[in-house]
This record gives C-alpha cells, sequence and structure tokens, in this order.
C-alpha cells in the first residue's frame, strides 16, 4: 500500500512535469525547429519566387564561387576580428574604472554609457549617417581643429566606411557588455584585492592576475554574444552605408536579405548562405570554447 | 493539481480562440473584395503620399460618384515593405492578406510577373496597350500579355540653373539636345567661373548609367530580359568611358544619400541636375530660385548611333493580383487610370504626375506654363520627351546586375581596364544568375 502510494506520487510529478513543459515544448518545435528543417531543405532548391525545386548540392557550389559572398564574408570577420576585442577591451576597461569604491556618480556614469543600448538601431544608424556625412559634424569638427584638409570621406571611401560602421557598432554595444562585466566585478570578493595588496601588487598587476582570470566566464560569455552579434549584422550596414560603397561594408545578413528580397526572390540561395551563418556561428564558439580552455 | 491543469487548458483554449479569431479580422481586413451584401470592396498598396498615393486617392473620387457600390481602401506602406510582404504573400501561397490592386515598380515588373505566373490578372481585354506610352510596355507585359496599366513616366530631363550657364557664358540654347561631352565641357567652365559643381553623384547608384544606356535602347540585359548584357556591351562601354570622363573632371559633388541629393540642387551649390521628372515637386521646394531653373531634355552619348535625346528613370505601373475580388479591381483601373483623361489632368495639376495615357497630353492641364521654369511648359515637353523614350526589357536582374556593377565600376574608377572590368561583370552575372 505504502509502496504503491510512493510509486505514484513519484511518477505523478513526472507527468505533470512533461506537461507543464509541453506547451513550450510544441511552441519551440513549431516555431524554432520546423523552420529550421524547413530552410534546410529550402538551401537545397533553386529558382525564382514560387517555382523552386530540388537541385541537390547546386546552392552549395554557387555559394563557394560567389564573389560578393566572399565579400560579404571577408568584411563580416574584418568587423568581428577588429571590433570585438576592441569593444571587450574597452567595455573590461570602462567596467573597472566605474567599480572603484571611491568614485563620485557612479550611477550617472553607469547610465550614459549604457544608454546607447536602449536606443533603436535604426535611430541610431540614420544618426551616425548624418555625424558621418561629407558635411556632418565629425568632419566640420575635424576641419575646424585643422585636424585635416580635406573632409574625410566616412562613408564614400571603402576603408573609412568600415571604420565608420566599426565605431557606430563598438559606441552601441560596449555599455551592454560593460553591465555583464559590472555585475560580474561586484561577485569578486573584495578580500582578494586586499591580500593582494599586503603582498605588494600593483593595481596593473591585480587587474591582470586576479580580475581578468575570474572574469574569465564572463569575458567568453560576451566574446561569443558579440561574435554571433556581429556574424547577424544588419540594421548599421544597412542604414548607414547601404552595403555600400560597392560592396565595401556589405554584411552576410544584408546578402541574404538582397537575395531574397532586392533581387528577383532566389529564397533557396538565400537559405543556403543562411546556413553558412549557422555554421560559422558553431565554429567559432567552438573555437572561443577550446581557446578559454573551459572544458565544461 | 487539477485546478492547474484546468487553468492551463482554458489558457490554451483562450489562446486558441484568439488565433482563430485574429484569423477572422485578418480575412475581413484583408478585404478580397468579397462580394457579399452588394458591395464590392477593393484594397490597393503603393508608397510615396504625396505622389502615388495622391494620385490614387483622385482615382478613387473620380471612380466614386459613378460607382458608388465600389468601395476603395488605400493603403500605404514603404515600397520595400510592399515587395516583401508580396514575395512572402506569393510565395507562401496565403493570398488573405494581399491588396487587389498594388503598385510595382518598372524595373521589378519582370520578376514578379516571372516569378509568380498566374499570380496576375490580365488587363488585355480591359486596357489597350496601344494607349500608353510605347516605352512602358515591355516592362509591364510579359509573352505579349498586358499585366500592368503604366502608370506615371520616368521621363527624363536635365535641370539646369540659367543664372549661373549665363555666368559661365552659355545659354539655354547652348545645352538643349547636346551630348554628353558638350556637357562635360559646360559643367567644366560653370565651375571654373562660378565655383559651383555641375551635378551631384551618388558613386553607389548607377541611375546616370542607365538613363545613358536606356536612350541608347540597350539594357544590362538583352531583350530576353535574363541573359546579361555587359561584356560586349557597346552602349554601356560608352556610358563607362563618359561617366569617368564626367566623374574625373571635378565637376560632380559627391553624395552619399537622397537628402544630400536633395540639398545639392536646393542650397543652390550645383547647376544642374540630371534626372526623371518625379524631382520637379522637389526642385520647386526652394522658392526663392523661381525663375532660374529651365529643364531641357537629357544629353546623348556622342559615339553611339541609336542614342537619343530622351531616356527614363523609375516609374511604376498598377497591377491586379488573381484573386477574389480581381474583377472589381480590374473594372477599377481600367476605368481610372486606364482610360479616365480628365483624372491625368487633375493629377499633372494638383500632384504634377506625369502619366503615360497617349490621349493625356492633349488636355489642357499638359499644355500649363510654369512660373518656377521661367514660363516653360515644362509637363507639355516631358510629355513630348516621353513618346521618344526608347523602348527596353528592363527584365529580370536589374537591381542584381547593378549590384555586381557598382564595385567593378570602382575598379575602373580606379584605373582598371574597362574590358577587363565588364569581362568580370558579365562572368559574376552569369554565375549568380541562372
Amino acid at each position: 500500500m505504502r509502496n504503491a502510494s510512493v510509486a505514484r506520487s513519484r511518477l505523478q510529478p513526472r507527468w505533470t512535469g512533461w506537461l507543464f513543459i509541453s506547451i513550450a515544448v510544441l511552441l519551440i518545435c513549431a516555431f524554432y525547429f520546423y523552420p529550421m528543417i524547413q530552410a534546410l531543405l529550402l538551401s537545397f532548391k533553386t529558382g525564382t519566387g514560387a517555382q523552386i525545386h530540388y537541385t541537390g548540392f547546386d546552392n552549395y557550389e554557387r555559394l563557394f564561387s560567389d564573389k560578393v559572398f566572399k565579400t560579404a564574408l571577408k568584411n563580416t570577420f574584418l568587423f568581428l576580428i577588429i571590433q570585438v576585442p576592441v569593444m571587450i577591451v574597452l567595455a573590461l576597461f570602462i567596467s573597472v574604472l566605474l567599480n572603484d569604491s571611491k568614485l563620485k556618480f557612479k550611477g550617472f556614469f553607469r547610465t550614459a554609457i549604457f544608454l546607447p543600448c536602449v536606443t533603436s538601431l535604426v535611430a541610431y544608424s540614420v544618426v551616425f549617417k548624418y555625424l558621418f556625412g561629407n558635411d556632418g559634424l565629425i568632419n566640420k569638427l575635424f576641419l575646424n581643429l585643422h585636424l585635416i584638409h580635406d573632409p574625410i570621406q566616412w562613408i564614400t571611401d571603402p576603408f573609412w566606411a568600415k571604420i565608420t560602421i566599426i565605431i557606430a557598432i563598438t559606441w552601441r554595444w560596449t555599455g551592454y557588455n560593460m553591465i555583464f562585466y559590472l555585475s560580474a566585478l561586484q561577485n569578486i570578493d573584495n578580500s582578494i584585492y586586499e591580500a593582494a595588496r599586503i603582498d605588494g601588487a600593483s593595481p596593473i598587476r591585480q587587474f591582470f592576475k586576479i580580475t581578468v582570470p575570474l572574469l574569465k566566464p564572463i569575458i567568453l560569455f560576451t566574446s561569443i554574444t558579440s561574435t554571433i552579434g556581429t556574424l547577424q549584422l544588419f540594421d548599421e550596414v544597412v542604414n548607414i552605408t547601404k552595403g555600400g560603397p560597392g560592396n565595401a561594408t556589405m554584411s552576410i545578413s544584408q546578402y541574404i536579405y538582397n537575395l531574397s528580397f532586392k533581387y528577383t526572390p532566389d529564397f533557396g540561395y538565400a537559405a543556403t548562405v543562411s546556413y553558412s551563418i549557422v555554421v560559422l556561428i558553431i565554429l567559432l564558439s567552438f573555437i572561443q570554447f577550446k581557446a578559454a580552455g573551459d572544458s565544461k | 493539481m487539477k485546478k492547474l491543469m484546468f487553468i492551463m487548458i482554458a489558457a490554451v483554449l483562450v489562446l486558441t480562440a484568439c488565433g482563430s479569431k485574429s484569423n477572422n479580422a485578418n480575412d475581413t481586413a484583408g478585404n478580397n473584395g468579397n462580394t457579399a451584401g452588394g458591395s464590392k470592396e477593393v484594397t490597393v498598396w503603393a508608397w510615396d503620399p504625396n505622389f502615388n498615393i495622391a494620385a490614387m486617392k483622385l482615382a478613387k473620387d473620380a471612380y466614386a460618384t459613378e460607382n458608388p457600390d465600389v468601395k476603395v481602401n488605400i493603403i500605404e506602406y514603404a515600397q520595400a515593405d510592399i515587395i516583401q510582404k508580396l514575395n512572402t504573400g506569393l510565395n507562401s501561397g496565403t493570398t488573405s492578406g494581399l491588396p487587389n490592386v498594388v503598385l510595382i515598380e518598372d524595373y521589378r515588373a519582370q520578376s514578379f510577373l516571372k516569378a509568380y505566373p498566374d499570380s496576375f490578372y490580365k488587363m488585355s481585354d480591359l486596357i489597350k496597350s496601344s494607349d500608353f506610352a510605347d516605352y512602358k510596355i515591355a516592362s509591364t507585359s510579359l509573352d505579349g500579355v498586358q499585366y500592368g496599366v503604366p502608370f506615371d513616366s520616368g521621363v527624363t530631363g536635365l535641370y539646369v540653373r540659367t543664372d549661373y550657364l549665363k555666368d559661365a557664358g552659355y545659354s539655354v540654347a547652348d545645352i538643349t539636345n547636346v551630348d554628353w561631352d558638350k556637357f562635360i565641357e559646360i559643367g567644366k567652365a560653370v565651375k571654373a567661373k562660378t565655383g559651383k559643381f555641375m551635378l551631384t553623384q551618388d558613386p553607389n547608384d548607377l541611375g546616370l548609367i542607365r538613363m545613358m544606356i536606356q536612350s541608347a535602347g540597350s539594357w544590362y540585359l538583352k531583350s530576353d530580359g535574363t541573359t546579361p548584357d555587359l561584356k560586349d556591351n557597346a552602349a554601356l562601354k560608352d556610358a563607362l568611358t563618359t561617366y569617368k570622363k564626367l566623374m574625373t573632371a571635378d565637376i560632380v559633388k559627391v553624395t552619399s544619400d537622397w537628402s544630400q541629393f536633395l540639398a545639392g540642387f536646393n542650397s543652390g551649390d550645383v547647376a544642374s541636375v540630371p534626372t526623371g521628372n518625379w524631382i520637379s515637386p522637389s526642385v520647386k521646394a526652394e522658392a526663392s530660385q523661381s525663375g532660374k531653373w529651365a529643364v531641357v531634355p537629357m544629353p546623348k552619348l556622342k559615339n553611339t548611333a541609336s542614342s537619343v535625346n530622351a531616356s527614363n528613370l523609375g516609374g511604376s505601373s498598377w497591377y491586379v493580383l488573381n484573386i477574389d475580388g480581381k474583377e472589381a479591381a480590374a473594372e477599377f483601373l481600367a476605368k481610372t487610370m486606364g482610360s479616365d483623361v480628365e483624372l491625368y489632368q487633375k493629377m499633372v495639376k494638383q500632384i504634377g504626375v506625369i502619366g503615360t495615357l497617349k490621349t493625356a497630353a492633349e488636355g489642357e492641364a499638359y499644355k500649363a506654363a510654369d512660373e518656377f521654369f521661367g514660363g516653360q511648359k515644362t509637363v507639355a515637353d516631358f510629355a513630348a520627351w516621353t513618346q521618344k523614350i526608347p523602348q527596353v526589357n528592363y527584365g529580370m536582374h536589374t537591381y542584381a546586375i547593378e549590384d555586381i556593377l557598382v564595385p567593378e565600376v570602382q575598379n575602373y574608377m580606379s584605373g582598371s581596364d574597362l574590358d577587363k572590368v565588364l569581362a568580370n561583370a558579365q562572368s559574376q552575372a552569369e554565375s549568380q544568375l541562372k
């Protein structure tokens, strides 16, 4: 009798547990996994608009010989390699400064640096476009300070356009990453620093030997999310440079958009390019985990 | 536990109920022109409230007096949104959210007509292709069947500042019906004598090239609308050579977007604007420059015999979707945009839309003089030039090819060989556009 009731009470929570998550599971299957599988199938089809048919690996072959895709990939990686480290280091630096117990107006500074994150992507991109225009504020400022003789072609020159995009993303996302570091810093016990100071460790040494190692999981987390974010870069590029000049700032996401909606729609090939991002994100995240030496 | 389960099930039921309710709402909001109840509804999608939407509203009012039982709903979306919604709607086969009438840019029309066969309603029986400017027909029809109702003319003109020209020692007659080489020569004189740039150009937008090649009856694609025609396209070569001459003559103010383009002529920084007639309202927006502007025919290509002093940039047409309510929608379009000469007079007078209906050009409004342009009968001039635009088939890939061409043109500008650049673009286009 007693055994039976124990068995029932064990069984019952298990079933109710499943029931509770069943809706979430169903929804995730319907809105995540089903479209993902459909997209994978779609990536093996070619054709315009509604007239698509299976063509095997044609799309993937086309992908590897596609010059625009290669340019988009190159641009995205350039943004990634330069922007993500700069932003991570900057965020780390600012958060350590803001964590100083002697600092006044801490709340104000934190809010000021976090504020870019609450602005809409499109709105801030448009503002940046005007700031960095040929006769925009930045050029006017530099000209009046006699730092430059001719206005810098921030948006119409292939090199400077990339710089503009990098500056824009860094401005938008540094505060976001800073918040993660700040919360992690508050979890580091002050006695560790105290002990280090007593042992005579300089602030710089403390930073590299205590702060950085203890923040490693957070650094890993932010660099992975930033990497993924950069791979999906779209709003800034579309609104600031439209991917130009030429294809100099075209991102992979923008290319997918163009293939689907700007040109005669080829959803099959667009799905193929989308899957290249999936593969890249998996690869890069894997490398970052390995590089950080985290076996978990 | 039972209570919780009950709440959960109730929640699911409520959710599904909401779902089906919003479906119903969609059906009525989608306005498929259900004939139920005797009244018909026609939903129209278009962009630009000051131009297309305004014109459609005039059509709606004109139609309403004679057909009070037809209700026309005009919905404004950005062009990019219309393209997305059309593509996703037609692709998924769920047409319930789609409109009855939609405006499509001529450069994109073929790609829609070919990618979604049977999705558009045939207008051949309701309108006569020959009633409209010839150049509009190739892009609005497919395999000899007329699908679109041709709308605005994208006829181009060269807007010039007469005062700057005078300062440089030229008259309006000197720049009328000229070729691009002469235009550059005058531009250099204007720059030297007045310090003003001749024109603005956005290096990312090859509109000027498109205008140049259409003036010679050529396009990025062969007349079949699918085969890229870049490598041995003589008109395109001539256009690019001319473009490089223009860009390196130090007479171009470089811009990177639309508002800078507008600011270029509104602020008096440039002496000319070679573009479509739809820019007139923007030029006239700067009232202080009244009397200082004139419009002359577009320059032509010097070394291409077929090139004429008329071309086109942009322009769009109306299409009826092949879904419920198509008859009412087609009837509405045919009676208004398809034939109503009076309506086109109103559109010219009130909005500045120059249509492509041939008979409309004989109306009074088309002959009016414009004081802003020194009393020039600009509309009549544009209407006359519209008839001269060489007909080309824009085909399916205008924007795809242009995106291939832009970086290659930049290579050419920075010193690469023209033939090599075009051969590169050709092979890229061939591998991408299958």
